[in-house]
């Protein structure tokens, strides 16, 4: 039992939270010096193959997700929570003390005075003076901010709050990715919904570089409603429809490829670079666009590449796969034919598509109330700082002072002296 | 515009140098009047400064928050603002000869970054930059000034007793507790730019938390004051343990101001 309570001691103590404080800030440096999310092959081509290893054993390669960082994490949450559960009882009594209390106020600083005691409370900056009812001396009583005990228990609480948001937001959230050029109408994930993507607006600059991308787009409910609900979303401008969030994430070019079998069109569509188009008639054979070079230049030793974002050269990287096997890779021009067997490809039209994010987070709301939270306990905790000031009258009718201010009681205790010795100046001037 | 930015620049380079040499003849041959001129003098530099960016601001049509250059600029105006807040409000004018090296050493970090002028991309193009930059412009502020009292707190001990600079260095309890105000100032607005951070980030990006290298080392120094916070409050480590954190966290923020950009590429590589 012993050993029991010794170990709840221990996780709620604050020995603990420091410790927990400096494991996770060692744990977040590892997370961000090495590249997260790359595949095995990746890090076994970058570092040593022992680094390599270690650094997948120990799922150093996904360190914010691992099981390590997480535990780390959750025994931080049982800290902060067990600590704000054995101090709350003691902060309660503490706060009924400080508000009701007049014998049991703490005090450290002490200075007689002679006249009235008000006046010292007033330039003490404290509210006006309790008087005690149940001591045959008259005792004076005040205290101010109050609130300043719970700033740590506040700030403890947010932190817990913002965990706990971020943990659930990551549990429970959906998160779908649609892309397309003006006129697509794209389904949603496994929702039922459908994104019609109505138009799409690179606003370049004199410059050429990129001021804003903007997309008009309308979500229908097929299930529920033919009606649909439109909005314009632009970068930092992301719009509410239906429960998820649409984001405009970013672009990229698209271009229009035709197939011709024979000498007859066999098929037509918008593909976006980094997209493939299958062949109708033919699924084993792929041409894949790679990338879109809208000035395009061949660079030596370096590859192709472009001079600018206009279209004044437009050049189309490709590949073409049959069974899963590449058959070659080149650079195609606009008015270029590419000639595969009876088959005759050709890019034409590019233009920009829009990359669409559209999420679904529940918890982002206590993630926030935990971030305003940390910072109200915060403020308490450093500019709301609980004082008190007492004052007894002695027989002689000079009242004795005492007064403590928790944590600037540096700054109260000037304020203190400077009082009292305000008041020994003032007299021994009149003297 | 950008004519006269740079002559203010140049003339609040050398305010700052000014300054500093004079902060450390008034350390070296003991002249109380030293001490005024060159606070004197750094309020002049930070004025310039102020204008200077001011100036930059005007000419390229936007908060200028967003590169190296800028935010090294504007580093340096929190940490002469800050510091000037803290010498003036405890009159702790030999503050300034380990400050001043700090600042100056900002500047000129800014002098070697280039000055020219980018338009913003698009997830920059946000009302939440202003406030979530100048918050930390203040925290990094606060932040340093804490680091200089860190120092000043562990060679406390090794200055001669009775002599100048222990005469003019306030008693270890006092400098705790100034040191203690400044990281209290530092750790509320780190606290409010992570948070600004993160709603601008979510508006942005779609996701208020990314594990981006610069978020991240937010959190590591955020995580450190907060281990100097604690320590303070517990008895046998305030002081010393508390002051060694206050240094070892400003080197977090450089760490997050510069090795995270120059070193760790990110999404906030721009900045």
């Amino acid at each position: 039992m012993d050993v029991l309570k010794k170990i709840l001691k221990f996780i709620s103590s604050m020995r603990f939270a420091i410790i927990l404080l400096l494991v996770l800030a060692f744990a977040c440096s590892i997370g961000s010096l090495i590249p997260q999310g790359n595949t095995y092959a990746w890090y076994y081509s970058n570092y040593s193959e022992r680094t390599a290893a270690i650094i997948l054993a120990l799922h150093l390669d996904d360190a914010f997700h691992s099981w390590w960082f997480i535990l780390i994490t959750a025994f931080l949450c049982i800290n902060l929570l067990a600590c704000n559960i054995t101090r709350f009882p003691s902060l309660v009594r503490r706060t009924k003390k400080y508000m009701s209390s007049l014998s049991e106020a703490p005090g450290d600083l002490n200075a007689t005075f002679e006249g009235s005691p008000e006046e010292v409370f007033k330039k003490m900056g404290m509210k006006a003076p309790k008087e005690s009812k149940d001591s045959s001396r008259r005792v004076l009583y005040s205290c101010k901010n109050v609130a300043g005990l719970w700033g740590a228990w506040f700030c403890h609480l947010g932190v817990l709050l913002l965990i706990l948001g971020y943990a659930l937001g990551q549990m429970t959230y959906k998160e779908y990715t649609v892309y397309g050029v003006p006129g697509d109408i794209k389904k949603i994930g496994d929702t039922s919904l459908v994104l019609s993507i109505d138009d799409f607006k690179v606003s370049l600059r004199e410059d050429d570089t990129v001021e804003q991308y903007t997309a008009d787009i309308t979500v229908y409910d097929l299930e529920h409603s033919s009606e649909g609900q439109s909005a314009q979303i632009s970068v930092n401008h992301p719009a509410d429809l239906y429960g998820l969030r649409f984001y405009q994430n970013s672009t990229g070019w698209a271009a229009k490829i035709s197939v011709e079998k024979g000498g007859e069109a066999l098929q037509s569509s918008v593909v976006c670079a980094g997209d493939y188009l299958v062949f109708s008639d033919n699924p084993d054979l792929i041409v894949y666009f790679n990338a879109f070079y809208p000035d395009y230049v061949m660079i030596q030793g370096s590859g192709p590449a472009t001079r600018s974002g206009s279209l004044n050269n437009p050049a189309y990287l490709y590949s073409v796969y049959y069974q899963g096997q590449i058959l070659g890779m080149n650079v195609l021009m606009t008015d270029d034919v590419l000639t595969i067997d009876d088959y005759t490809v050709t890019f034409s039209e590019p233009q920009s598509y829009t990359l669409i994010q559209i999420k679904r987070d529940s918890f982002t709301f206590l993630a926030f109330i935990g971030g305003v939270v940390i910072m109200a306990g915060l403020f308490l905790a450093f500019y709301v700082q609980v004082c008190s000031l007492q004052a007894v009258e002695g027989e002689d009718g000079v009242w004795t002072f005492t007064g403590s201010c928790k944590k600037s009681n540096m700054v109260f205790r000037n304020k203190f002296k400077e009082v009292f010795n305000s008041d020994l100046k003032e007299k021994e001037k009149n003297v | 515009m950008f004519e006269i930015e740079n002559t203010l620049f140049t003339i609040v380079m050398f305010s700052y140098l000014a300054a500093m040499l004079l902060y450390f003849f008034y350390v070296a041959i003991k002249k109380e009047g030293l001490s005024k001129v060159a606070f004197g003098i750094q309020i002049f530099g930070f004025v310039l400064h102020t204008a200077a960016i001011i100036c930059r601001g005007i000419g390229a049509g936007r908060l200028p928050l967003t590169n190296q250059y800028e935010f090294a600029t504007s580093f340096a105006w929190g940490l002469c603002l800050l510091s000037l807040i803290f010498i003036f409000r405890y009159r702790f004018y030999v503050m300034g000869a380990f400050v001043s090296p700090v600042i100056f050493l900002l500047i000129g970090y800014a002098a070697m970054q280039s000055r020219e002028v980018r338009d913003l991309m698009p997830a920059l193009r946000s009302n939440w930059l202003g406030i979530h930059v100048s918050t930390a412009i203040i925290a990094y502020g606060a932040f340093g000034v804490a680091f200089v009292l860190g120092i000043i707190f562990l060679l406390r001990d090794k200055l001669k007793e009775k002599g100048f600079l222990d005469q003019h260095i306030p008693e270890k309890e006092k400098l705790d507790l100034i040191e203690y105000r400044s990281v209290a100032l530092g750790i509320l607005f780190l606290s409010f730019t992570i948070i600004t951070g993160s709603i601008w980030a979510e508006r942005a990006w779609g996701s208020y938390w990314s594990w981006d290298p610069k978020e991240t080392w937010s959190l590591i120094t955020w995580l450190i004051y907060a281990v100097y916070l604690h320590l303070r409050i517990r008895r046998g480590y305030q002081g010393k343990s508390a002051a060694i954190f206050a240094v070892a966290g400003f080197i977090c923020v450089l760490f997050t101001y510069v090795g995270v950009n120059t070193l760790i590429p990110g999404l906030h590589s721009y900045g």
